[in-house]
């Protein structure tokens, strides 16, 4: 039996009933009588974890795949790889009493080396890769949309993002009429396991059985991504085990490594190279911006002066924007309306306008959670909050 | 305090300034605890934004700011995904890096399996 089925959040015995989850839970996955243990309908869970890391008894939990990482990494035929998400490098410092958004990438890659990975890449790498893709998907869509030949086959407009699993779920399970119009690319963790087990295996010689591909994710939904079952284009599971930024924490104290005085070491190379665009994938509008980015200078054939795109950014739940690209290839500008919804409670009203036809947007990022993946469910859980 | 509020035949002066009393205590206690409540939110959005405005720092601070200017990516498709050229969505990219969701997902998978005992 995988997680799939199991699930990847659970209510533990330490539960008092006081129903705090219920409000925060946007499928309304979790039930029970005030002052009696809860329960969580696994088909209803989307397992981003916000319930976790904001319960006040610390009552609620996810699976761990640590025992199999350490397993891997004890295991001497096995050539270990692991991938880190961006959000996890501004949150590690926390567990070890550095201020939230400390960027602590370089003794995070320093610590991953001491314990035993054979190399060590990055998720940023994977999510330039998503952006090549989804950039370029969006592009084809929009010209479908303008009448241009050769592009009927494209998707719908408004083109959503697809990298947040949480968010997938919940589309599948709630809006069945809305999957074309999501991205058909692959989130950046997934994109980054077949292409370790076959680009990065030929040319590092390693057999793709011998591979054994690690995440560390900011996110406990990326558990349930990395088993669903077609996530093996490699021909092998893509992804073999995740481990949230908190567990990486834990592994890293238990294996009595001095973090804070840890050198800034850099990631291997070959897939492990990054971006300042993959680096803001982490955070709410940075897969938006990312994309802009890419999609402004392909369209128009310009180099864009100034990167920052300071419209998308900010806490607000649902953002909207309008970017004027010149199209070099039809000789005029098009107004590319987009919109940004951070925290899914948000997002019904936006699909509701989309499925009536009356959308003006032409891309739409949806992350699970408040702020993007810096406040995911596998982040550290800021008990002074409380 | 029920007592109080289900007296039948009017209430004297003193029940009076006594439920007011009370009503007092609980006006206070509850903007006490709704004050906490805002605090909670604010302390909680803090340290959301600040992990934020780190990825923000970090984006400034690096070389490359451009996915399609990374060139590990660069190689990736001349040696791999589009031989020769930088060219995305390819059948090589759509089936290592494309997917597809809900009901498509048995298609796919019997798609991947077909794939995969060609490439054998």
């Amino acid at each position: 039996m995988n997680a799939v089925e199991v699930g990847i959040i659970r209510v533990t015995s330490s539960c008092k009933g006081c129903d705090h989850c219920t409000s925060i839970c946007a499928t309304g996955a979790i039930s029970g009588e005030m002052g009696e243990k809860h329960h969580i309908d696994l088909k209803k869970c989307i397992s981003c974890g916000q319930c976790l890391i904001n319960c006040p008894f610390s009552a609620i939990e996810d699976t761990s795949m640590v025992d199999t990482v350490k397993r891997a990494l004890a295991d001497p035929d096995l050539f270990v790889v692991v991938q880190e998400a961006p959000a996890v490098r501004v949150a590690l410092g926390e567990e070890f009493g550095l201020a939230p958004g400390t960027n602590v990438k370089g003794k995070m890659y320093a610590a991953l080396r001491r314990l035993g990975f054979d190399r060590v890449y990055d998720t940023e790498f994977a999510a330039d890769l998503t952006i090549m893709e989804e950039g370029t998907e969006l592009i084809h869509r929009v010209f479908k949309h303008l009448g241009v030949a050769g592009f009927e086959h494209a998707g719908p407009l408004p083109q959503f993002t697809s990298c947040c699993p949480a968010w997938i779920k919940y589309a599948e399970d709630k809006f069945p009429d809305l999957l074309p119009h999501i991205s058909s690319a692959k989130s950046p963790q997934q994109m980054f396991g077949p292409i370790a087990k076959t680009y990065a295996a030929q040319k590092l010689n390693v057999h793709p059985t011998k591979m054994f591909v690690v995440s560390v994710m900011p996110c406990t939904a990326k558990k349930y991504e990395c088993n669903r079952p077609e996530m093996m284009a490699s021909g092998y599971k893509d992804v073999d085990a995740v481990i949230t930024t908190r567990e990486l924490a834990a592994i890293i104290k238990e294996a009595g490594i001095d973090f804070v005085n840890l050198p800034d070491e850099t990631a291997d190379n070959l897939v492990g190279l990054s971006t300042g665009a993959a680096t803001i994938f982490g955070t709410t509008g940075g897969v938006m911006e990312a994309a802009l980015r890419t999609a402004y200078e392909l369209l128009s054939g310009q180099t864009l002066g100034k990167v920052e795109l300071h419209n998308v950014r900010g806490l607000k739940p649902v953002r909207e924007a309008t970017i004027d690209i010149p199209i070099k290839d039809l000789g005029r500008t098009l107004p590319v309306n987009v919109c940004v919804v951070t925290g899914i409670k948000h997002v019904d009203g936006v699909i509701e306008e989309v499925l009536a036809g009356r959308s003006p947007y032409h891309f739409i990022e949806v992350m699970n959670c408040p702020g993007g993946c810096v406040n995911g469910g596998g982040q550290p859980i800021r008990r002074d909050t409380y | 305090m029920v007592s109080i509020l289900a007296e039948k035949g009017g209430i004297t002066r003193r029940q009076f300034f006594k439920g007011a009393g009370v009503l007092a205590v609980v006006a206070v206690v509850a903007g006490v605890f709704a004050k906490i409540g805002i605090d909670m939110f604010k302390v909680s959005d803090d340290y959301i934004a600040k992990r934020a405005a780190g990825l923000y720092t970090l984006d400034e601070k690096m070389a490359i700011r451009k996915s399609h200017e990374n060139p590990e990516i660069i190689q990736l498709y001349k040696d791999f995904l589009s031989p020769g050229e930088v060219k995305p969505m390819t059948e090589k990219a759509h089936h290592l890096l494309h997917t597809r969701y809900g009901q498509d997902i048995p298609a796919l998978l019997e798609e991947l399996r077909h794939y995969q005992g060609e490439a054998a």
